[in-house]
C-alpha cells in the first residue's frame, strides 16, 4: 500500500518501520522491532487530495454513538475513544498503515525479557502547559493497571502483563513486566487503553468530562449525549500540526440524520453503512471514502461438557465451514465490499493468512466435500440448530444468507435476533449454541487468538471440550516470543490449526465507509477503531 | 373543590409508589446487565473480575437492598450516579429535561391549536369538502409513525432546501428564533398523531353537542351561530377532549424519545434509550420515574380541569 504522506510532511520525528527497527536495534540487544505488531496494512484505499494546504476552520464530525465519558482509562466503549482520541497520545503510535512510530517516546530499549526502558522526547507540553516527564508516564501506567471510575476494570484484559513502572531519570522510564509479553508495544501503539496524562490528573479535573493530554486538539467541553468540542493545541509536539482551528464531534445516532446533516452542510463527515454511503456517491458536494477495517464477522459455537450436539464432531464443524459460500455473502450482503477473513482480519499487518490461502483451502466453498463430511460424521440428514445474532446492522442479513447456504447440507438454522445487551449477556454466559457475531480491533495479534487457549476464562464457558494442541502451543508461545520475525510463523500456524479444526468460523471482513464534504482534505478511513484520519485533516474552504 | 383535589392527590401517591416498584423490577428483568456489556469485548475475564466490577459500580446486594438504597436516596432527592459515566443522575436528567419539556409542550400546542379548530370546522361544515379533507387528514395523521415522519421531514428539508435544524441546543431564553427553528420539525413530528386524535374527538363531540336541545334553544332565542358554537357547544365538547389530551401527553413523551434521537436532541427520551441500551439502571429508573410522574401529574391536572369545566364532577 503506498504511503501518501506528503514529502514535506510537517510530522517531524516520524521514522519509517525500517528506520525505527534499525534505531531500536541500535539501542540495545533484544530491542523489540518497531512494527512488530503490524505493518504493511492495507489501509485507506481512497482519500481526498492534499494540494493547496490551508490552515484554520472548524470541522464538525457526526458520531454514530455518544462517547458517554472521556476518561483516559477503563473506557470500554469504542465511542468513548472517539470522544477523547484527539486529546491524548501514547508512547508510540500507529501510522495509517499500522506501522509503529515513535510518539511521546523517541526510543525504547529492551533491557531484558521483563524490562523495557522508554526514553521520552524532551520539551513536549501537556495542554495545561506542563512538560511531559517520566513521572507522568509512571502515573499514567499506574492508572492503566487500576482504572478508577468512571473507567472499569473490565478493560484490564486488554492490558499486557505490566508489573509497574518507575522513573529512571526525568526523561527515562523503566517498564517492568510480570513475564515476557509481546503485546506491550501494540498496547501503547493502539493507545486505546494507554494514553499518557499529566501526573495527578484525576485530582485536577473531572476526567469524565474533561481531558488534559498532549494530543493535537485540546478538549474544551464534553456534553454527554450531545457533543465534544476541541480547539487546536498550539504547542503540539508535531511541528505544523494540527491544521484546523477546531473540531466538534456531534453525536447523531440516527443514520438518516447524519445523511441529512451531511447534505445540508451541517456536518463535514460521518461514518455510514455501505448502502447508505454508496447512495451518496452521486452528490457532487460529498466524497465517499472506504477502507478495510478490523471488524469481521464470525460464527461462534459452544462445545460444552455433558452436551452431545452434532457440531461437537470436528467433521460437522468443517462441513459447516466449507458449506458457507463467502463470495456469495460478500456479493449479496455487502455489494462486493468485503473480504474473506481468517481469525485475524485482512489488513492487520502481516499477521492474517493470505486471501488465496483462505479462498483456495481453509475457507474454500466446497459443497460436495461438506456433504461428505456430514455423511462421514453420521449427519447426512442434517440437524436443527438455533443461531442467535444482533438485531441491527448487517447481522440479520448475513444470518439469513448463512441460513440459506447451510440448508444445502440439511442444517436447519433457526435465527434469533437479539438486542445488544441481551446478546452480550447470553454470549458472555455461554447461553447459546451458535452465535453470529462480530469482532473488532486489537492491539496485538494475540487479542484475536487468546480465547482459543484453555487459560482464557471464556474457554471454560464456551468450549471446554474443544481440543487443539497445535493451536494452543502456538498461542502460548506467541505471547512470550518478543521477536516479531519468530512470532509471525507461530501465529500463522496457529490460525491454520484453528481453521483445520474450527470452533469459531470466521466469515468475512467488512469495509468501513466514511463520507466527507468536498472541503475535507487529507482524510482517510482508519483500519483501527479510531477516526485517526481526522488528526491530519485540513479544510479547503 | 379543595377536597376533590386532595382526593386526587391521595390517589396519585400509591400509584407513584407502585410505579417505583414496577420500574425497579422491570429494569432488572431486562436480560443482561452493565457488567455483561462492559465485558462483552473481553473474552478472557474471569467471574471474579466481573464480581469486582459489579462491586465497583455498587451493584452488589439483593434486589430488596438495592431497591431500598435507591428509593431512600430518591426520597432525599439523590437519584444516584450513572453507572456509565458516574455523573449524578439528577444532573443528567436536569440537563435533558428542558429539551423534552419544550418539545412536548410545543407538540401539544401544535396539536391543540390546530386540532381543535379543525375539528370544530369539520363538525360545523359536516360532509363538506372541508370535512372530508379534515377526516382524511385525520386518518393519515393517526396512521403515520412519528419516527417515519421525522426522518422524512429531515431528509426533505436537507434535500430540497439544503437545511436541517441547528445541531446544538439553543435555549429559548437565549435565542427564541434559533430555538424555534431547532424544535419546529421535531414538534411537528410528534404532534401529528395527537393532532389527528384531537381533531377527530372534537369533531365527534361537537356533532353530538350541536344536536342537543340547549343548542337549538339558544339558536331559537336568537343567539348568533358563532356564539352558540364557541360558548355553548365548544365548552361542553372540550371536556372529553381534555381527557384525551391528558393521555396524549404520554404518547407525546413516547414519540419524543425516538424523535429526539433522530434530531440529535439530548432530551429525557434520548437519555432513557441510551441508558436502556447501556443497562444504566439509575438513569433508566430516574428517567422512567420522571416520565411516570409527568404522566400522573398531567392526569391530575386533567382531573382538576374536569372539575372546573364541569362542577358536577367535583361535587360528586
Amino acid at each position: 500500500m503506498p504511503n501518501n504522506e506528503k514529502p514535506n510532511s510537517p510530522q517531524t520525528g516520524e521514522l519509517n518501520r525500517r528506520e525505527l527497527l534499525v534505531k531500536a536495534g541500535a539501542v540495545g540487544a533484544g530491542a523489540i522491532a518497531a512494527g512488530s505488531l503490524a505493518g504493511g496494512a492495507k489501509a485507506a484505499v481512497k482519500r481526498s487530495g492534499t494540494t493547496n494546504l490551508r490552515r484554520g476552520g472548524r470541522l464538525i464530525w457526526g458520531l454514530e454513538s455518544d462517547p458517554v465519558h472521556v476518561a483516559p482509562y477503563g473506557q470500554i466503549l469504542t465511542s468513548g475513544h472517539w470522544g477523547k482520541e484527539f486529546a491524548y497520545d501514547s508512547l508510540v503510535e500507529w501510522d495509517r498503515n499500522l506501522n509503529v512510530k515513535p510518539a511521546l517516546a523517541e526510543k525504547f530499549q529492551i533491557v531484558s525479557k521483563t524490562e523495557i526502558l522508554w526514553t521520552l522526547k524532551k520539551g513536549i507540553k501537556f495542554h495545561n502547559g506542563k512538560e511531559l516527564t517520566a513521572d507522568d508516564v509512571v502515573y499514567s501506567i499506574g492508572k492503566m493497571l487500576n482504572p478508577p471510575l468512571p473507567g472499569s476494570i473490565s478493560t484490564l484484559g486488554q492490558v499486557p502483563a505490566i508489573a509497574g513502572a518507575d522513573a529512571v531519570s526525568k526523561y527515562v522510564v523503566r517498564l517492568r513486566l510480570k513475564q515476557p509479553d509481546a503485546r506491550v508495544i501494540g498496547f501503547f501503539a493502539w493507545g486505546r487503553y494507554a494514553p499518557i496524562v499529566p501526573e495527578g490528573l484525576y485530582d485536577q479535573i473531572n476526567v469524565a468530562r474533561n481531558a488534559i493530554g498532549t494530543g493535537p486538539y485540546r478538549m474544551v467541553g464534553f456534553n454527554p449525549n450531545d457533543r465534544v468540542e476541541y480547539v487546536a493545541n498550539q504547542s503540539f509536539w508535531k511541528t505544523g500540526l494540527p491544521y484546523m482551528d477546531a473540531i466538534t464531534l456531534k453525536t447523531l445516532p440516527d443514520e438518516q440524520a447524519r445523511v441529512a446533516a451531511l447534505r445540508a452542510g451541517a456536518i463535514d463527515g460521518a461514518t455510514l453503512s455501505v448502502d447508505v454511503a454508496r447512495s451518496l456517491a452521486g452528490d457532487s458536494n460529498l466524497v465517499v471514502l472506504k477502507g478495510p477495517n478490523a471488524g469481521f464477522r464470525e460464527l461462534q459455537m459452544t462445545i460444552k461438557t455433558g452436551e452431545n450436539k452434532p457440531w461437537h464432531n470436528q467433521k460437522v464443524r468443517l462441513a459447516v465451514n466449507h458449506a458457507i459460500n463467502r463470495a456469495d455473502i460478500i456479493r449479496r450482503v455487502y455489494s462486493g465490499e468485503a473480504e474473506y477473513s481468517g481469525h485475524v482480519p485482512p489488513g492487520y499487518g502481516p499477521w492474517p493468512l493470505t486471501d488465496a490461502e483462505l479462498r483456495q483451502k481453509y475457507e474454500k466453498f466446497d459443497l460436495p466435500m461438506a456433504k461428505k463430511l456430514m455423511a462421514d460424521a453420521g449427519f447426512a440428514n442434517g440437524f436443527s440448530v438455533t443461531m442467535t445474532t444482533f438485531s441491527g446492522q448487517d447481522y440479520p442479513q448475513i444470518s439469513a444468507v448463512v441460513q440459506s447456504q447451510l440448508k444445502q447440507i440439511k442444517v436447519d438454522v433457526n435465527i434469533v435476533a437479539q438486542e445488544g445487551g441481551t446478546f452480550a449477556a447470553n454470549n458472555g454466559a455461554g447461553r447459546f449454541d451458535w452465535d453470529l457475531t462480530g469482532r473488532g480491533m486489537r492491539g496485538d495479534v494475540d487479542g484475536y487468538m487468546a480465547e482459543f487457549h484453555p487459560a482464557a476464562a471464556i474457554f471454560k464457558i464456551w468450549y471446554p471440550e474443544y481440543r487443539n494442541v497445535r493451536a494452543w502451543r502456538g498461542i502460548g508461545n506467541g505471547r512470550i516470543q518478543l521477536d516479531p520475525a519468530k512470532r509471525l510463523p507461530i501465529y500463522k500456524d496457529a490460525q491454520r490449526a484453528l481453521l483445520l479444526n474450527p470452533v469459531q468460523i470466521p466469515l468475512v471482513a467488512i469495509k468501513k465507509y466514511q463520507v466527507v464534504r468536498k472541503r475535507v482534505q487529507n482524510m482517510y478511513v482508519a483500519f483501527s477503531d479510531f477516526n485517526s484520519g481526522l488528526r491530519n485533516v485540513w479544510l479547503s474552504e | 373543590m379543595g377536597s376533590y383535589i386532595l382526593r386526587r392527590i391521595g390517589f396519585a401517591i400509591p400509584t407513584l409508589f407502585g410505579v417505583t416498584i414496577g420500574i425497579f423490577l422491570m429494569v432488572r428483568l431486562l436480560p443482561g446487565d452493565i457488567i455483561d456489556i462492559l465485558f462483552g469485548g473481553d473474552l478472557t475475564a474471569s467471574e471474579e473480575v466481573k464480581d469486582q466490577a459489579r462491586e465497583q459500580l455498587g451493584l452488589n446486594g439483593s434486589y430488596l437492598e438495592q431497591y431500598w438504597r435507591w428509593i431512600s436516596g430518591v426520597a432525599q432527592g439523590d437519584f444516584g450516579f450513572s453507572l456509565r459515566n458516574t455523573e449524578p443522575v439528577s444532573n443528567v436528567i436536569l440537563d435533558a429535561l428542558p429539551i423534552t419539556l419544550e418539545l412536548v409542550i410545543l407538540g401539544l400546542l401544535i396539536a391543540v391549536l390546530i386540532g381543535v379548530p379543525l375539528g370544530v370546522i369539520s363538525a360545523v361544515k359536516r360532509d363538506s369538502a372541508h370535512d372530508y379533507a379534515a377526516r382524511v387528514g385525520g386518518l393519515v395523521g393517526v396512521s403515520i409513525p412519528s419516527f417515519w415522519l421525522a426522518t422524512l421531514l429531515l431528509l426533505f428539508t436537507s434535500r430540497v432546501f439544503g437545511w436541517v435544524p441547528p445541531l446544538n441546543y439553543v435555549s429559548p431564553f437565549d435565542d427564541p428564533i434559533a430555538n424555534l427553528s431547532q424544535f419546529i420539525l421535531p414538534a411537528i413530528s410528534i404532534s401529528v398523531f395527537t393532532l389527528a386524535i384531537v381533531m377527530r374527538m372534537v369533531r365527534a363531540t361537537m356533532l353530538e353537542v350541536l344536536g342537543q336541545d340547549y343548542v337549538r334553544t339558544a339558536r331559537a332565542k336568537g343567539v348568533s351561530r358563532r356564539t352558540v358554537i364557541s360558548k355553548h357547544a365548544l365548552r361542553n365538547a372540550l371536556i372529553p377532549v381534555i381527557t384525551i389530551v391528558g393521555f396524549e401527553i404520554g404518547v407525546l413523551i413516547g414519540g419524543a424519545a425516538i424523535v429526539e434521537i433522530i434530531f440529535g436532541l439530548p432530551g429525557v427520551g434520548y437519555v432513557l434509550l441510551q441508558a436502556i441500551f447501556g443497562r444504566d439502571y439509575p438513569v433508566i429508573q430516574a428517567a422512567a420515574l420522571l416520565i411516570a410522574v409527568t404522566f400522573i401529574f398531567a392526569n391530575l391536572l386533567v382531573d382538576i380541569l374536569y372539575g372546573v369545566l364541569d362542577p358536577r364532577i367535583s361535587q360528586e
